[in-house]
């Protein structure tokens, strides 16, 4: 196992490298958007709030214990936009569990790329990062992002219906899961 | 949240807080590998049982979120105890609670385990007012999953290789009821399972 992976990591389209200072502005694109904010714990953000997100995101490259997560910017090979960022947080270090997420800039939407950027994390998550299985949720009402689940061949583990309060509502939440005997190795 | 009004009385059996007499009647089953997965005190031997069962005597009241209140699961024709049920308060702002239950394989296929959840479920929802209580238990337990699934319990997660148990690899199912969906009034007979061995 390498818990400091080697970054950036290329897929076809993407680059998926250490957030920097200088992806304030591009997170802010998006962070601020109400649309973005519907389907995630937190609410829309400030510029400030945006800054201190990539601050924190800098530090996110390796994982030393449970719950530490990689976060990396998703930058577009041809032109360079920065679009989006994906995680993977270390659940459980003993029994090699990992959760997975994404948020993609809405105008970079509809091109595969969240897909492409989760297929590359998936993949580090059973090599470089040695996990058992894989798991990812998102809200029910939140289509494309199961849908992504669905592509990547993640399985449908759990719906919970109001489990939880987020934002004043109930939440209903899906799992969807990988293990690594099921994640087709490059 | 505070102390319930116990016990608990239903057609066969009383819900009552543990105490220290009650130790034969744990040590009968408490142990059981087959139970310990999903029990919240260890135990591998009567010294463990009867640790747990002073964790378990404790357990009377929910004052705040992660307190249990742990009731003994007793026959009303000898006594006896046939088992336990509790309810762990998980979560303040969403009302949610864990319902957690062993019974001793000596009294099964006679409804107790059905008669004693669903008056622990009815507890909850009325004198606790949980929004939503949940239950797991391992996949390989079939009378467990038919248990909770006859309650009228959901089936809402069923987790694949999530946690190492014992060396081995888990399956976990969880079964959810809201408030609005118990059926307070539905007999409890109608889950009693009448089998010729």
């Amino acid at each position: 196992m390498r818990p400091s992976p080697q970054l950036p990591i290329e897929t076809e389209r993407l680059i998926l490298r250490p957030f920097s200072r200088g992806d304030v502005d591009a997170v802010f694109v998006y962070r601020q958007r109400e649309d973005v904010a519907r389907f995630l714990f937190d609410a829309p953000m400030s510029r400030e709030t945006c800054a201190e997100a990539v601050q924190a995101r800098i530090r996110q490259v390796s994982l030393a214990e449970e719950d530490d997560r990689i976060t990396l910017a998703l930058e577009r090979r041809q032109g360079g936009e920065m679009i989006g960022e994906v995680t993977i947080i270390w659940r459980s270090v003993t029994d090699r569990q990992g959760e997975i997420g994404y948020i993609l800039n809405p105008d970079f939407h509809g091109h595969g790329y969240a897909t492409e950027a989760m297929r590359a994390m998936v993949t580090l998550g059973f090599t470089d990062l040695d996990l058992h299985r894989i798991y990812a949720r998102c809200d029910m009402r939140n289509t494309p992002s199961y849908r992504l689940m669905e592509r990547l061949g993640m399985e449908r583990e759990a719906s919970f219906r109001e489990h939880r309060m987020v934002k004043g509502e109930w939440s209903n939440e899906y799992i969807y899961a990988i293990r690594a005997a099921d994640w087709p190795l490059p | 949240m505070t102390s319930p009004n116990v016990p608990v009385e239903t057609d066969r059996l009383f819900l009552r807080p543990f105490d220290r007499a009650d130790l034969d009647g744990l040590v009968a089953y408490y142990a059981l590998p087959e139970l310990q997965r999903y029990l919240d005190w260890k135990a591998r031997d009567n010294g463990d049982v009867k640790s747990a069962l002073a964790g378990l005597a404790k357990e009377v009241a929910l004052n705040r979120p992660g307190d249990a209140l742990s009731l003994a699961v007793e026959r009303k024709s000898d006594n006896q105890v046939v088992g336990h049920v509790s309810l762990r308060w998980h979560d303040a702002t969403a009302a949610q609670a864990e319902l957690k239950f062993g019974f001793n394989p000596i009294y099964k296929r006679q409804g107790y385990a059905a008669e004693a959840l669903k008056a622990a479920l009815t507890l909850g929802f009325d004198e606790f007012d949980f929004h939503r209580i949940f239950a797991r238990c391992d996949a390989k337990s079939q009378a467990s999953a038919r248990l909770l699934k006859n309650l009228g319990l959901r089936l809402e997660a069923h987790y694949r290789e999530h946690a190492l148990f014992q060396g081995e690899w888990d399956e976990e199912l969880h079964f959810a009821v809201l408030d609005r969906e118990w059926q307070r009034d539905a007999r409890i007979s109608e889950f009693h399972i009448h089998r010729v061995a």
